[in-house]
């Protein structure tokens, strides 16, 4: 992460929620899989490929089981496959969940990335003066996660000393993951509380309270953002002139690949790949000046 | 390991149960080529689909069923035809077996609540697809009955009537809906 790290926090902040709104703003399946396709590309940049492949490992699975469960709920649709308990389950009510679930996976990595990005630091530089207990809790929310992980692992392998992990039963070894659990929960809620007041102990939200980081507002930010606003707004414009309707029931509509339509699907392309190929650039710009040397 | 051989047992025990509890059945096991003959002394009650109300709310109507195959011009989804009416045959399983007669697309879902089953589409045409009100009714003889389909026995010569509504039964004539 080279150029993202520098970059200025409110043209990140902009364009990971212009993102986010575009990809839960339509269920279009082109627009949702340029979302996704550009959401997992980025997140293999930010994160490292390794990392992307461990958590798709996770997500692919997730994503099929929506998908599954959407046809036992909605029976919609022309193209009958067969019948479960006297309900049609049909092909347009599979596709609906595979988008549906699609949909979530890009929102679920675009907010990744946004993490990854979006430092609680960055966030507070942001927001601290403005709004200083909205942006503490936000930024306590979005660290959450990472930190339970980390939490859970550090319980666990000292549960695992204290010897919970003895017995060879899967039923003991799911109830010792109870409790880990159990354990981690009453820290997280102790921890919250002390992380306020601590934050208060110091000063925090006070008036004359500088930043610990200082970041610049330059002409590549500038251009970044203004690129960022004006895709954005195209996607919206034209997402409100219809250039994204699309019914999967009763019967799946046609794509439409005429002018409208396909200047949407650029425009979101650009938006979405945007981040990686300035990340791309970034790297190459490195790797040329490096060998200069 | 007592406690696993437990576990695995109770696991085995749920699948079963959720895998008895379904039927799966391919398209041509559900549609019947076949419905029983009307002879000289059979009993018979009459069913009718139609979505007249569709028409006349078409603003209302998702604009994805604004098709004739959906929506027929002349409202009737379903013309007059006589069935024959076995023992114990409700609004519900004779029209379960005229759909299944005539390649119809039907969803319903057994209520609880109301201890009956509820019908929630006919031909892809469902509830809340043309305002909010909307949704499919039964008529038995004129008369709205107050309750399940799967409840309502018909008896010989009965006259059912589908109709789908805009509005909560008041265009077709339905007088509880009238009430408060």
């Amino acid at each position: 992460m080279k150029y993202f790290d520098r970059l200025h926090p409110v043209s990140a902040l902009a364009y990971f929620l212009s993102m986010l709104l575009i990809a839960m703003l339509t269920m279009h399946p082109v627009i949702i899989s340029v979302c996704y396709l550009s959401g997992i590309i980025f997140c293999g940049m930010l994160t490292g490929y390794k990392n992307l492949l461990k958590s798709l490992a996770y997500s692919l699975p997730l994503t099929v089981i929506i998908a599954v469960t959407n046809p036992l709920f909605s029976h919609r649709g022309e193209t009958i496959l067969f019948f479960l308990n006297d309900n049609p389950v049909t092909q347009e009510s599979i596709l609906y969940g595979v988008f549906a679930s699609l949909m979530l996976m890009s929102v679920f990595y675009w907010c990744k990335n946004y993490s990854a990005v979006m430092t609680s630091d960055k966030f507070i530089y942001l927001f601290g003066r403005i709004i200083p207990k909205l942006s503490l809790v936000l930024s306590l929310i979005l660290a959450f996660i990472p930190k339970m992980k980390r939490k859970f692992r550090e319980i666990d392998e000292a549960q695992k000393a204290l010897g919970i992990y003895a017995s060879k039963s899967y039923v003991d070894k799911i109830r010792s993951k109870m409790r880990v659990l159990s354990i981690l929960l009453t820290d997280s809620l102790e921890n919250s509380v002390e992380t306020a007041d601590s934050m208060r102990a110091r000063g925090y939200g006070l008036k004359h309270r500088t930043s610990y980081a200082l970041y610049r507002f330059g002409l590549s930010d500038g251009l970044f953002l203004a690129a960022t606003l004006a895709l954005a707004a195209a996607d919206v414009v034209l997402i409100i002139f219809g250039a994204s309707s699309f019914n999967f029931y009763p019967a799946l509509s046609a794509v439409g690949f005429s002018a409208l339509p396909c200047a949407l699907y650029v425009c979101i392309a650009l938006l979405g790949f945007m981040s990686f190929f300035a990340e791309v650039k970034e790297n190459v710009l490195w790797r040329l000046l490096k060998s200069k040397i | 390991m007592k406690k696993d051989v437990f576990a695995i047992c109770v696991v085995i025990f749920l699948l079963v149960l959720i895998f008895s509890g379904t039927k799966i059945q391919s398209v041509d096991d559900y549609y019947l080529t076949h419905i029983d003959d009307i002879k000289e002394d059979s009993e018979t009650v009459f069913l009718t689909i139609r979505c007249d109300t569709a028409l006349d709310n078409w603003d209302d109507l998702d604009p994805a069923l604004r098709y004739e195959r959906y929506v027929p011009a002349d409202g009737i989804i379903l013309p007059r035809t006589e069935y024959v009416l076995r023992a114990g045959d409700t609004a519900y399983s004779v029209l379960d077996r005229a759909v299944r007669y005539n390649k119809i697309h039907m969803e319903c879902s057994y209520s609880v609540n109301y201890s009956s089953v509820y019908v929630q589409g006919i031909n892809q045409l469902y509830e809340f697809s043309c305002g909010e009100l909307s949704g499919w009714m039964y008529m038995v003889n004129g008369v709205f009955p107050n309750y399940g389909c799967s409840k309502c026995t018909l008896s010989d010569g009965d006259e059912v009537v589908w109709c789908y509504t805009c509005d909560l039964g008041r265009d077709v004539g339905c007088e509880w809906g009238l009430m408060k």
